[in-house]
């Protein structure tokens, strides 16, 4: 609660003698802010996703002489055979590529799965406190649009 | 004359505000970068040195040195260092300084337009 009665309390001061034009205009940035927060943290959990993909086939889809298609292009196949179980080629970024043990690569990507578990924590707090903001932005809004609307009508 | 002006300078002021939001999508895009070389620092750092590296040039996985392949990130990384602090950073406070002054033009013709109008008002 502490986070709460903190943050907005300032803006509020603020928010209270802005005009309706700049409440609405404050109220699109933070729309425009929540929304590519939102974006992001759906990103990052795609990312995860991925990685623990990669986990469970370095588990389970290294099995000696299996049999499989090989790509040579995109629309183009011959089939192979798994000779080496034991090591992987990991995708450590920018292009570059390192042999890794199944087990080395399970750790690398579960280190990569913890490290965005961490950073998609952060940005839920970041994005519950936008959209509390954005909450306190729309109601005082309301409040005014209202309130000049009954001044004008009586 | 003075609502000419004023129009000219607005768009100079939508100009430069347009320049600023492309150098902070170049800053971000760099920034990205810096990430994603400084994991690939962090990764080789924990390695053997006799850990097989390849690098993917077009479609093909070429083999490469850990020293080499170290050396070549270091200097990725020193690169796009630089290329933030002194060129993107330099050209954002630019177009600030520049955006301030414009805005500056801008409320002093708006001052103008609206003392002459009074003037007229009054006259």
């Amino acid at each position: 609660m502490s986070s709460k009665d903190r943050s907005p309390q300032q803006q509020t001061v603020d928010l209270s003698t802005l005009s309706v034009d700049n409440l609405a205009a404050v109220k699109k940035q933070l729309d425009d802010e929540l929304e590519h927060l939102t974006t992001s943290f759906a990103k990052l959990r795609q990312a995860q996703n991925k990685f623990k993909e990669c986990i469970a086939t370095v588990k389970t889809g290294l099995r000696p002489h299996k049999a499989i298609l090989v790509p040579l292009t995109s629309s183009l196949y011959v089939p192979g055979t798994l000779s080496d179980t034991e090591n992987v080629l990991v995708d450590v970024g920018t292009g570059y590529y390192v042999e890794k043990s199944a087990a080395d690569a399970e750790e690398f990507y579960t280190g990569k799965v913890k490290a965005l578990t961490e950073n998609l924590g952060e940005l839920e707090k970041i994005v519950a406190q936008k959209s509390q903001s954005v909450q306190v932005v729309e109601n005082i809004l309301r409040q005014k649009v209202m309130a000049s609307g009954a001044s004008s009508s009586s | 004359m003075a609502a000419k002006m004023l129009q000219n300078l607005t768009e100079e002021f939508k100009a430069l505000s347009k320049d600023m939001s492309s150098i902070v999508e170049a800053r971000q895009k760099l920034d990205s970068q810096l990430h994603e070389n400084e994991s690939v620092q962090k990764e080789f750092a924990s390695l053997a040195d006799d850990a097989k590296i390849y690098k993917l040039i077009g479609p093909v996985l070429v083999k490469q040195d850990k020293s080499e392949a170290v050396m070549n990130v270091d200097k990725r990384l020193e690169f796009i260092n630089s290329e933030i602090s002194a060129r993107i950073e330099k050209q954002i406070s630019d177009i600030q300084g520049k955006q301030e002054r414009k805005k500056m033009e801008i409320i002093q013709i708006q001052t103008q337009l609206q003392q002459d109008a009074q003037a007229h008002v009054g006259a």
